[in-house]
């Protein structure tokens, strides 16, 4: 079985993307009917749907704090998502450790303090997934998290950057995931550039090191025009239409 | 002395009395969301939304959104019928969907809808599961029908048959290759015609679904979410193509007469007509 080349001798990956290129993005907010925040996002061929609830009462009395909101992330991916269908129970260790980066990466960045004694829910749903799901999962709850009117300080912008063959890239696909290649998810906040989430499994040369991390941060702020971008049409939309 | 009088905004009063305000309205002839009593939300639907599966579709009633998946794999048939392939209908209703589902197991209604549909698809002999057979008694095709509810508004029977007959028209699976007696499906290029099959349904089975209130006789289609849950009862109602019943439930403590169940079989004919016309469209 021929390894598939990721990176052609002319500086191409495999889907035709330069090293430095996001896959295409597609966002909007305020899909569901239901939640109090919602939205849908596309990094390529990976879809994420991210549906808010809050700030509502606390379901466990005994968890609730005097003087700030608790977040409460799950993660549901779907069976038919994923290349071999994988039926991932509720307790998956892995889904459970995702849900916990990205309850992590939003703890200190959601204004918690203003909504005392309540409970923010966040439940993330992956529709289609071919690579960088924690990066998406992330990118779609800061949008869905701004739809339902939660304070923040900032948005969270999350890339996945790595090492392919010769070059560092960013917005890893699945087949470049799932080979021999090291990949680490960044989360930003675009104004301070401060990191809020680092995370990474395989093995990584430390000289390599600050390139991968230099091309992650400007990978996050270009998600950053993205999505900011998708909020402020929304916004002028609802007060076009609140105006009338 | 005059007694005081009390009144009521009308979301007030609609939290205190919400029998009582849907009533107001009915008498009227219509619903609080400005519906007609035996008026259908406008339904959308998407085929073919996500390409990791074998067929998938996206249906929206209203604001009840539903996506479905199909993914095809290859076990060995069961001891009954060694030569047939096997259908797994599932319906997941997650907490995303609304605030009235808690995070666990799956709820009463979740697990209630799946088999309901499980009834239908298989009662209704909506595919010849022979055509599901590989080798006899070594090797057969399973699919897994997984149909996730992203968004509940009420409903939730008529968006999931109609997701799950949708994304069963969209599937397309790779015939599988022989190699020294192991069987391989091969992932790569895309499918076409000649190295992957569709399947071949015999009856597309859609439905309509209609609330019942006992005290004011009154029969509503395709109720939301709030008329739900004032509900005294529920009726659905399969049909095929050829206008034939693929299933009738009916829940709930209500009475219904014979007339009012007819009336419900000529509605659903119509409803499911145009849903047919909907899904052949897009």
């Amino acid at each position: 079985m021929s390894r598939a080349e990721l990176l052609s001798p002319e500086g191409l990956r495999i889907d035709g993307r330069r090293p430095a290129e996001l896959r295409k993005i597609t966002s909007t907010t305020c899909v569901l009917s239901q939640a109090d925040g919602s939205a849908y996002l596309e990094h390529g061929n990976t879809k994420v749907l991210a549906a808010v609830y809050g700030p509502r009462e606390a379901r466990h009395r005994a968890l609730v704090l005097h003087d700030r909101a608790i977040l409460n992330v799950e993660l549901n991916v779907a069976p038919f998502s994923t290349g071999e269908r994988r039926r991932r129970s509720k307790n998956d260790k892995r889904l459970l450790e995702m849900a916990s980066f990205v309850k992590q990466t939003f703890e200190p960045v959601v204004i918690a303090t203003l909504y005392p004694r309540s409970q923010i829910d966040i439940y993330l749903q992956v529709i289609q997934h071919d690579g960088g799901t924690l990066q998406a999962c992330i990118n779609a709850t800061t949008m869905a998290l701004i739809d339902a009117g939660i304070a923040m300080t900032d948005y969270v912008c999350a890339c996945t950057a790595g090492w392919v063959e010769r070059e560092a890239a960013i917005d890893l696909n699945y087949m470049e995931e799932s080979s021999d290649t090291s990949e680490v998810t960044i989360a930003m906040l675009p104004k301070s550039s401060k990191i809020t989430l680092t995370q990474m499994e395989s093995r990584l040369h430390v000289d390599k090191l600050e390139e991968v991390f230099r091309l992650a941060g400007e990978g996050c702020k270009q998600m950053y025009e993205v999505m900011d971008k998708t909020i402020r049409d929304r916004a002028e939309d609802l007060a076009r239409k609140m105006a009338v | 002395m005059a007694t005081p009088a009390f009144t009521f905004t009308p979301s007030t009063f609609q939290k205190l009395h919400p029998a009582e305000f849907f009533r107001r309205f009915t008498t009227e002839g219509v619903r609080p969301d400005g519906r007609l009593l035996d008026a259908f939300r406008p339904t959308t639907v998407h085929h073919g939304v996500i390409s990791t599966a074998n067929g998938s579709a996206m249906v929206r009633i209203g604001g009840t959104t539903v996506v479905c998946g199909v993914k095809a794999e290859v076990a060995e048939p069961k001891l009954d019928a060694p030569d047939q392939g096997y259908l797994v209908p599932n319906v997941e209703l997650s907490p995303m969907c609304s605030s009235k589902f808690r995070p666990g197991p799956p709820s009463e209604q979740a697990q209630a809808v799946s088999e309901a549909i499980n009834r239908v698809l298989k009662e209704s002999k909506v595919l010849d599961l022979k055509d599901l057979c590989i080798e006899e008694g070594k090797a057969v095709w399973v699919l897994y029908v997984d149909a996730v509810c992203v968004a509940y508004d009420g409903n939730i029977f008529d968006a999931a048959l109609a997701a799950i007959m949708a994304a069963l028209k969209n599937v397309r699976i790779r015939k599988p290759t022989y190699q020294e007696g192991t069987i391989k499906v091969s992932g790569g290029s895309t499918a076409t015609d000649e190295n992957s099959f569709t399947l071949n349904l015999a009856r597309t089975p859609l439905s309509a679904t209609f609330a019942i209130f006992d005290t004011t006789l009154t029969i509503l289609a395709d109720p939301n979410v709030t008329e739900e849950t004032i509900s005294d009862g529920q009726i659905s109602i399969a049909l095929d193509e050829t206008g034939q019943l693929c299933g009738v439930t009916k829940i709930g403590a209500s009475s219904c007469s014979q007339s009012v169940m007819r009336d419900c079989v000529q509605s659903a004919k119509k409803r499911t007509q145009q849903l047919r016309d909907i899904m052949n469209q897009q």
